[in-house]
């Protein structure tokens, strides 16, 4: 139901295109290091506004890694529970570099598409 | 019931509610999926003593786990079906599928079809050779008008009021048909696989 709504209101392309872009944003935030689930919803809540509900990325997760972008391993921690932790694979490395190219060069060309935009747009 | 067990419960519910729709999926998996998911609320639910508000909250923004549990399934089931090579793995996934939408259960009917008969034409035409008399594609006419056409393995007798159609032919056009009926079941479901994907919404607010 609330999908039809969106789609009445006209921003269901802004879901898609966040959707979209997540799985990036996954990829980059374990650049530098393994990271658990709740760590990764973190960095990426923080630098935008991709997460649309906290749910979305443990699915997303158990998809790269059902693709060998990403592996995992349990980890004890301080808190007493165990934590999940991702890391890049030599896959998701090359991956992730391929998506972050193709995203450059499809926002610049975008954005000097929305060029004239800009004299309107207040 | 204190506050924390109160609150321990709601965890508790939250996550049977999510494992019993994950059905569908391995053991193994599930086990991991609620493990991760369990880890991921006490932590988000903050140190000390666990309150039924902030587990409230918590739970809330994971999302209902009717929806959880689609996207994980729908995510796996649809992903091991696009990297399935082998009829039987297709159909393993196809079957999960099935359990979960109306269109998948089609989606696996037409593909069970498919594959039935493309395997019943492979398995007449290799019976050809061993029984040159009886297998192959018959006419068979019981009453004057009544046209019935059967494909014979050869077990038995040759068939009253019936003749065969197609002689030695059948092992050549059998084979091809066989397969390609195979081939064409294959891309037809992956097809299907991936309209389902392409069409299916995902989005939240």
């Amino acid at each position: 139901m609330s999908d039809l709504v969106e789609l009445d209101r006209g921003d269901k392309w802004e879901v898609q295109l966040r959707k979209g872009c997540l799985e990036l944003a996954i990829l980059a935030a374990l650049w530098d290091g393994r990271r658990y689930g709740l760590e990764i919803l973190r960095i990426v809540e923080s630098d935008s506004k991709l997460i649309i509900s906290e749910g979305t990325i443990y699915p997303l997760l158990t998809r790269l890694k059902a693709l060998g972008l990403v592996e995992s391993e349990w980890v004890e921690s301080d808190s007493g529970h165990p934590r999940k932790y991702y890391s890049l694979t030599a896959a998701g490395r090359q991956r992730a570099l391929e998506m972050a190219g193709i995203w450059e060069r499809f926002s610049s060309s975008i954005a000097r598409m929305l060029g004239p935009l800009k004299e309107v747009r207040p | 019931m204190t506050a924390a067990s109160k609150a321990q419960q709601r965890i508790d519910d939250y996550l049977n509610e999510l494992q019993r729709r994950l059905r569908g999926l391995g053991k193994e998996q599930t086990r991991e999926i609620i493990a991760e998911l369990r880890s991921h609320i006490l932590e988000r639910a903050g140190e000390g003593e666990l309150s039924v508000d902030r587990v409230s909250t918590v739970l809330k923004s994971l999302g209902p786990p009717e929806e959880l549990a689609h996207e994980y399934t729908q995510d796996e089931i649809l992903a091991r079906a696009e990297i399935s090579r082998t009829p039987l793995r297709l159909l393993n996934s196809l079957f999960g599928w099935a359990t979960m939408s109306v269109a998948g259960f089609l989606v696996l009917l037409v593909t069970v079809i498919g594959y039935f008969l493309g395997v019943v034409f492979v398995v007449v035409a290799a019976s050809k050779p061993f029984h040159p008399a009886t297998a192959g594609l018959w006419s068979l006419r019981d009453r004057p008008g009544d046209l019935e056409l059967s494909l014979r393995m050869g077990f038995g007798s040759v068939p009253a009021n019936g003749h065969e159609l197609l002689g030695w032919w059948i092992v050549p056009l059998g084979l091809v048909i066989g397969c390609g009926l195979g081939i064409l079941t294959t891309k037809f479901a992956l097809w299907c696989v991936r309209m389902y994907q392409r069409t299916r919404l995902r989005p939240r607010t």
